[in-house]
């Protein structure tokens, strides 16, 4: 299994999915023109990790500023995702969030509403 | 809409400081949206309104360039134009509004989201959201989708009209206000 790294663009977030460490993080802006097709290899590396490639905890980092109704839609595919590995992984996600964005706040917190099994951390910075 | 529409929008709403009317592409989209967090910036307005502005301007401008894409290729009057206005008038509301050409069949599906919309309260809203985004209906078409509820939970409020050009066309023209000094709710 391999490390996947995508760079930042004006409307899509720097995002680095590392194998070894078994950290994931998304960071940045999102609003793709295409959002399924642009978070494909995402989805694809996740199912790969948790189809006996995961480390012991893995780690999400999600620092997201703004984003699109479709990349909305998109991290709930992907905590959905998660969601179904959490059994038998051990699984920390941390929404982090500027203190002065109450929008990407309220966001993370819908997220801890909707999937209650899961471990979200919101944290301000 | 001719110029002189444009005139009366901007006596009625004060300072217009981004307008465009044309073809649309990602790369315009990204770069008006850069243009915007500079006004934001320059106005000192909160990052969480901020993001709200960003995000309504974002999700009418790419409604309106993904719409064409779901037309046949070989239909020439449905090209990704639009006309979209970011406003703002001497009480500090914001207002980002705009206007393309939809079919009779879209204004059908495009209608009962926003009628829906308007007859709920913001908790109501918010749970229709959610609860949209877990079915994953609507999500994945063109047809607006979630988008018109992440709109309308992220400005104060929404006006619409469909105006009809001929039998099987109308100009679909959508305002949203945003108050920069209202606590977020």
């Amino acid at each position: 299994m391999t490390n996947l790294n995508i760079e930042e663009t004006k409307y899509t977030p720097k995002i680095n999915l590392d194998f070894e460490k078994g950290i994931v993080s998304i960071a940045g802006k999102s609003y793709p023109e295409n959002t399924f097709e642009f978070y494909e290899p995402v989805m694809k590396w996740l199912e790969e990790y948790f189809d006996g490639n995961a480390q012991e905890t893995t780690t999400i980092n999600f620092e997201i500023i703004y984003f699109n109704s479709s990349s909305s839609k998109l991290f709930f595919d992907l905590f959905d995702l998660l969601e179904e590995n959490n059994e038998k992984n051990t699984i920390i996600i941390n929404w982090i969030y500027d203190e002065e964005n109450e929008s990407a706040l309220e966001a993370g917190e819908d997220f801890q509403e909707d999937f209650e099994t899961l471990t979200i951390n919101l944290i301000s910075k | 809409m001719n110029i002189s529409e444009i005139q009366h929008l901007v006596e009625r709403d004060g300072i217009i400081f981004l307008s465009y009317g044309g073809f649309l592409s990602q790369a315009i989209i990204s770069a008006m949206t850069e243009a915007l967090e500079k006004e934001a910036d320059a106005n000192d307005i909160g990052m969480g309104i901020s993001s709200n502005m960003f995000t309504i301007f974002i999700e009418l401008s790419q409604n309106m360039m993904n719409y064409s894409k779901s037309k046949d290729p070989n239909c020439h009057e449905i090209t990704p134009e639009g006309l979209i206005l970011v406003s703002k008038d001497a009480e500090d509301n914001y207002y980002i509004q705009s206007q393309n050409i939809v079919e009779l069949k879209d204004k059908d599906k495009i209608e009962p989201k926003l009628e829906e919309i308007q007859s709920l309260d913001n908790d109501g809203l918010k749970k229709r959201y959610r609860e949209l985004r877990r079915s994953g209906q609507n999500t994945h078409g063109q047809g607006g989708g979630i988008g018109f509820y992440e709109i309308a939970k992220r400005c104060d409020s929404i006006e619409y009209k469909f105006s009809e050009i001929t039998k099987n066309k109308y100009y679909f023209h959508i305002k949203t206000k945003i108050n920069i000094n209202k606590k977020e709710k």
